[in-house]
């Protein structure tokens, strides 16, 4: 079991994560009654058409066949009309035991793999490491040396901060993580951080942790309010931004 | 009925024979036994009933798991009776059979089963020449065997002329619609291909109302065949045009079928004799040795009415395989 959900997402993880599908003839009618369907479709890279679902359709058998079968198959987990569904691919032993395989969710239509926590912690590793990089080159840009006067600043002579900026707006399609994914993930890590406080002696790193987590949030009032969309009472945060263009909010880079 | 077995229940009426479940009392073994009528009194000029004198000839002589076995045969006055192994369904009800569900690995298994048979059956220079859901026999422990040689006949004598009124229609091979008189294996086959698919759709996948609707439906599918993929076509003597058909992808007809069933199913159902592939040909392909395993015979799905039967029979068995078998996945949980 174990290594059945290892194996499936490594063996795919690299290019099922950076992928999106939809279809946007589908996306105006989707509901909690058709969004399975979706799924389904032929050409969606995240479903395996020789799953249980299928061999049930293909058949044209009841869909409460699907209990009794073992293998794999998609269930819808969660709803949250018009905007979010979360299918899950399971593995299913017997009628009572299955083992979950990976998430996705389809935001606004567009359908999505949900990420391990490693190649979350990765990729956040990886672009903080990239934009420390940077700086540190971008800095070097204006460093001068000389013999009288030693190493010094130049800000004046160089135009390098224009060169730097192709290079900026470039980022954002490389990046494929959305503000949703983002502030969702900082929610996770906020959550995983209270739970389990970092053990160092002094209070300072727990204080940060916190400060991070609030500084997302108020980043994402403001931009709610901008957008101003308010319908669900529940959950009204990730609602809101749910409801936007996951693309349009890429200005912010850390 | 001969003293020997000892008469159960009526099983069903054909248009040559009668059959009934009966007992063996020699072994206590559960066989059918297959009356054969006398029919008119012309035929019975010529002597015995010739689908009869086929299935005698021909069965006498083949022992195979995946072949009904003829167990005896006896006479009692004018009458002739044929003893068979006792099968509890066939995969007609299987198919019909809502209720069941046919996974890759029960499809793959039934399939394996009927080409292990059929192989047999061509190496002895045998065709069946009637192969149907109907026809492929299964008992309660998930064997499959093929059944009904009554349209079975000797191949391979280069002279001889074959009639093509042969398979029912829904199985039968584009050569036998064009009017092919010499033909070979390569029938046998399109029919398992035809009765693949049906495994898969739980319907006939090319339902011809009449010959000539037969060939367009197939041609709808597989586009119409031409000189270069199917040499000397036009020399078959119904040889006929048909208006041009597009050609539709197995996949989208197939859709939870992975790519090597895919391969099987086209391999069996080209439409050229010669290049379709023979029984051994099909064994081969990596569908049969790939994943997922094929099941084994006892977990099989049985049509309701037998499973009704089965669960009267020896519920305390069935219990304790269950609760087994749950102990099994416990205890994999537990060391995972």
């Amino acid at each position: 079991m174990n290594r059945l959900g290892l194996v499936a997402p490594s063996g795919v993880a690299d290019n099922t994560l950076a992928v999106s599908w939809h279809d946007s003839a589908w996306i105006p009618i989707l509901n909690t009654t058709n969004v399975m369907e979706y799924f389904s479709n032929a050409s969606n890279p995240f479903f395996d058409r020789t799953c249980n679902n299928e061999i049930v359709r293909m058949q044209r058998l009841s869909p409460d066949q699907l209990e009794n079968m073992t293998g794999l198959e998609y269930v819808l987990l969660h709803v949250q009309e018009p905007i979010l569904y979360v299918v899950r691919k399971q593995h299913r032993h017997s009628p009572q035991q299955v083992t979950p395989l990976a998430d996705y969710y389809i935001i606004a239509g567009i359908i999505y793999q949900a990420p391990d926590l490693a190649s979350v912690l990765n990729s956040r590793l990886l672009s903080a490491v990239f934009h420390l990089q940077s700086s540190f080159e971008e800095a070097s840009g204006f460093s001068r040396y000389h013999p009288s006067k030693g190493y010094y600043w130049d800000f004046k002579t160089q135009k390098i901060p224009e060169k730097i900026k192709p290079v900026e707006k470039e980022k954002p399609k490389e990046d494929s993580s959305s503000l949703f994914q983002r502030q969702r993930v900082d929610m996770l890590l906020g959550e995983l951080i209270k739970k389990f406080p970092l053990p160092s002696p002094p209070q300072q790193p727990k204080t940060t942790a916190s400060n991070a987590v609030k500084t997302e949030n108020t980043n994402e009032n403001g931009v709610e309010e901008g957008n101003g969309n308010t319908k669900e009472k529940v959950e009204v945060k990730q609602e809101k931004t749910g409801n936007k263009p996951p693309p349009e909010k890429k200005p912010r880079l850390n | 009925m001969e003293n020997r077995y000892e008469k159960i229940e009526f099983l069903g009426e054909g248009q040559f024979a009668t059959v009934y479940k009966a007992k063996d009392i020699e072994t206590d073994n559960i066989v059918a036994v297959k009356k054969i009528k006398l029919g008119t009194r012309e035929e019975a000029q010529d002597g015995i009933n010739r689908t009869a004198l086929r299935e005698i000839k021909l069965l006498q002589e083949l022992d195979h798991e995946n072949l009904i076995g003829l167990l005896d045969v006896f006479g009692h006055m004018s009458n002739v009776s044929l003893v068979f192994d006792f099968m509890d369904t066939d995969l007609e009800v299987i198919i019909k059979d809502n209720t069941i569900i046919l996974t890759t690995a029960n499809i793959k298994s039934y399939t394996l089963q009927t080409l292990r048979g059929l192989e047999y059956l061509h190496l002895n220079w045998i065709l069946h020449r009637d192969l149907k859901p109907n026809n492929l026999l299964v008992d309660s422990k998930g064997v499959l065997k093929i059944g009904d040689f009554g349209l079975a006949k000797m191949y391979g004598s280069p002279n001889r002329i074959n009639t093509h009124q042969v398979v029912t229609r829904w199985y039968r091979a584009p050569e036998l619609l064009f009017g092919a008189k010499q033909y070979g294996t390569c029938i046998d086959i399109w029919a398992v291909g035809c009765i693949l698919a049906e495994l898969l759709l739980r319907l006939p996948l090319f339902p011809g109302e009449s010959d000539l609707d037969q060939l367009t439906k197939i041609f709808g599918v597989f586009g119409n065949p031409t000189e270069e993929n199917w040499p000397g076509i036009k020399t078959l003597s119904d040889y006929i045009e048909f208006k041009p058909f597009p050609i539709i992808p197995l996949k989208s007809i197939f859709t939870a079928a992975g790519d090597d069933l895919l391969e099987v199913i086209e391999s069996m159902l080209t439409l050229n004799p010669v290049a379709r592939k023979s029984c051994s040909e099909c064994l081969k392909m990596p569908f049969f040795s790939n994943k997922p395993a094929p099941t084994v015979g006892s977990k099989l799905p049985l049509p309701q009415s037998i499973r009704k039967i089965a669960e009267i029979e020896r519920p305390s068995l069935k219990r304790k395989l269950l609760e087994s078998a749950e102990g099994g996945t416990l205890s994999k949980r537990l060391f995972v």
